[in-house]
């Protein structure tokens, strides 16, 4: 139990290590963007028709500490981060832990939904192509998945539009129909989100999905033919159960590992989707930030609660890993 | 009389079979790859599929009729339809193929909108080699492209809004992707080896540091990350200039997954008995580095770049889509795609989606290429099934 803890302890401090090191990233690239917030506070006042001079800014850069080094800027910008504080952003003047807080979630909410709908789809049909003998139902399998490779998930959402306009006569965009959009949540609010959400979490999972076939095959490919699964079929263990209880669980192991890495690259194609179906979320409220408004707060925060949910999943995964599969188990206990 | 022919035939097969397994045994590992990724039907498609696709994007200056550029622009067919030309139609054949004239018009009766009427009655006849818009090619001055027509111009794709050709702007776009991949795979590659190489051959804490790093590196996902950076780049900045700031975004986020393979590939060979017998040999470092261990690899490196190749193109279609990478004057696909979310082109311009067509099948022949070569790098790829 003791060793145990002390694992877990290990890697919750990798965890944050990686965290931190992320942050520093992060916060370079944002003192990088041209111009800083108090600048563009102020060219902001001044469309409103209040002159203003260098004093102005300097007194403003005063304010909000952007006088400090840039560590001692760094370490405050951290500290507030893992708080869930991050100021407020440039441009919109708000709260950016108000702004994003039910955005965020619901962009996770989706990411999650794409990576299980994948896990789902991938896990059997990977295990099929893996096992099966026939040519043409591995060759058909192959091209689908090297299509969900090829083609990013932006042309398949224009397809879908593009699909949908002329047939329906409706583009199928957007996250909530119009009288739900600022409407409190409720149980009919939730019903019209989940008959929109749909679109974005299969065109997500799409390109998702064929990656995960692939891994699925290639890890139960090298399962399949070794002398443990050949020892089982000779006690006379056949059909499902065999692949099941032998190699089936190996094979799932390493997935289980890399399911932050999945939602990473899920979460990659979030900004560009959202964009191209119109949905109000996060990965929008990125978008915006960085390509519009060059909002180097907002920006930031994003990023690095992305960061934070892939590094958090990292985490649990290490530590399911280390609970279910005996492998693992027995050498962190020695 | 026959006993001797069937002997010497034979001898002939034994001869032949001596000479194959002597050529399989001296064969460089470039020639194994060969060997087994020709085996491979599905790749050997997409290869020929890629190399004509290359091709045609290399001569698509001559190839396609028109400037890519607003230059080439024509004025009197804007948004227009694809024009595919025929044989015959209801005023009878002719063995030369031909499309309609295409007149624009307003008057009160279009509303006075600008509005394409076809007229049947006046054709215009596909030609080879008529003298069109210059270019430069391998630094030679050039005018003649394959086809046009006689009068006016042919857009076998149709136009976009400002009256581009869009098949000579799809094909002059593929250059421009491989273009931007190239660059960006060999940014990815050196510093790759770079990264990879220091952490593989020296091991121990040098490695674990430069593994976390990487390791955070990965964490942040790419395009978000895409997007910050590229968000730097000035806008006044001249199209060229662009171009070759984006690849080279693409090269410094794409290292990571290249730094792990040199670094496995290092950490694994450099245990290996024939280092260790070239070491007690006397050979020095830097020799048994340049002599033994990089040939060793070098192959499964080129594989490498080229499976991390299509996820380049992606990603600056993507970035160039949403408007941060590439823009106007240089072609990409991304380029090519900004304006058609709007219902507008959804509607009635539905030609906009052409290029995506013949992206989707570079990109598709570029995965089946990889997978076949990283199956004909395997060595223990045929002892499997």
């Amino acid at each position: 139990m003791f060793q145990f803890a002390r694992f877990a302890a290990t890697r919750a401090g990798l965890a944050i290590i990686t965290l931190v090191m992320v942050s520093f990233i992060v916060f370079t690239l944002m003192e990088f963007v041209p111009g800083d917030c108090a600048e563009r506070y102020l060219a902001f006042k001044n469309t409103q028709g209040a002159g203003i001079s260098i004093a102005d800014i300097e007194a403003e850069r005063v304010r909000l500490g952007l006088d400090k080094p840039y560590l001692i800027r760094w370490v405050t910008w951290i500290g507030n981060a893992f708080q869930g504080e991050f100021g407020d952003s440039c441009i919109l003047r708000v709260n950016i832990a108000q702004l994003l807080g039910q955005k965020f979630w619901i962009s996770l909410g989706i990411c999650l939904a794409s990576l299980l709908l994948a896990y789902i789809i991938a896990i059997p049909v990977g295990i099929i192509s893996a096992t099966s003998k026939s040519a043409t139902l591995n060759n058909s399998l192959r091209f689908v998945s090297y299509l969900g490779l090829a083609m990013p998930n932006f042309l398949l959402a224009l397809m879908v539009m593009l699909f949908t306009t002329i047939v329906f006569g409706d583009t199928m965009t957007g996250l909530f129909s119009k009288e739900f959009r600022d409407a409190a949540w409720s149980f009919d609010r939730v019903k019209d989100f989940l008959s929109r959400a749909w679109l974005p979490i299969l065109i997500l999972g799409w390109s998702a999905t064929a990656f995960a076939i692939q891994t699925v095959r290639a890890l139960m490919a090298d399962e399949v033919g070794k002398l443990y699964v050949v020892a089982a079929s000779a006690r006379g263990v056949t059909g499902r159960t065999l692949l099941w209880r032998y190699p089936a669980r190996h094979a799932l192991g390493p997935i289980i590992n890399s399911l932050g890495f999945d939602l990473n690259r899920i979460f990659n194609e979030l900004p560009i989707v959202a964009l191209i179906l119109t949905l109000t979320e996060a990965g929008r409220l990125l978008f915006e930030a960085l390509a519009r408004s060059n909002d180097q707060q907002l920006a930031g925060a994003i990023i690095f609660m992305l960061t934070a949910s892939i590094v958090g999943i990292n985490f649990v995964t290490d530590i399911i890993l280390a609970l279910t599969d005996p492998r693992v188990r027995r050498s962190i206990l020695g | 009389m026959t006993d001797t022919v069937n002997t010497d035939t034979a001898h002939n097969d034994e001869n032949v079979d001596q000479k194959l397994k002597e050529a399989y045994f001296t064969a460089s590992q470039g020639q194994l790859i060969w060997t087994r990724f020709k085996k491979q039907k599905a790749a050997m498609v997409g290869a020929t599929v890629l190399i004509v696709l290359i091709l045609w994007g290399f001569f698509a200056p001559f190839l396609t009729p028109y400037d890519p550029t607003i230059a080439g622009r024509n004025e009197n067919y804007q948004n227009g339809a694809p024009q595919i030309p025929k044989f015959w139609d209801e005023n009878g054949f002719s063995f030369r193929p031909f499309i309609y004239t295409y007149e624009r018009t307003r008057s009160i009766k279009t509303n006075f909108r600008w509005v394409t009427e076809v007229d049947r009655e006046k054709r215009r006849y596909v030609v080879l080699f008529p003298q069109g818009d210059k270019y430069t090619f391998l630094g030679m001055n050039f005018s003649t492209h394959l086809f046009g027509v006689d009068k006016g111009k042919i857009h076998i794709f149709g136009t976009d809004s400002t009256g581009k050709d869009i098949y000579s702007r799809t094909f002059h776009s593929i250059n421009t992707s491989l273009a931007v991949g190239t660059i960006g795979v060999f940014i990815a590659f050196v510093l790759a080896l770079i990264i990879g190489g220091v952490a593989g051959y020296y091991g121990g804490w040098t490695d674990s540091i430069l593994q976390m790093i990487t390791d955070a590196v990965r964490t942040i996902p790419a395009i978000p990350l895409f997007m910050a950076i590229a968000a730097f780049i000035p806008d006044h900045l001249s199209s060229e200039a662009r171009f070759f700031i984006i690849s080279i975004i693409l090269g410094f986020i794409g290292w990571p997954t290249l730094a792990r393979r040199v670094r496995t590939h290092l950490l694994v060979e450099r245990n290996q008995e024939y280092v260790l017998a070239a070491q007690l040999c006397g050979a020095s470092a830097g020799h048994i580095i340049r002599k033994h261990l990089l040939p060793s690899f070098t192959s499964y490196i080129i594989v490498d770049l080229i499976i991390s190749f299509p996820y380049m193109v992606l990603s600056e279609t993507a970035l160039s889509f949403i408007g941060l990478g590439l823009k106007d004057p240089v072609n990409s696909l991304g380029v090519m795609l900004q304006n058609v979310t709007s219902a507008d082109v959804l509607l009635n311009y539905q030609w906009y989606f052409i290029p995506v067509i013949f992206f989707i099948i570079l990109v598709l022949a570029f995965v089946f290429v990889g997978d076949g070569l990283r199956d004909a790098a395997d060595p223990y790829g045929d002892t499997k099934k």
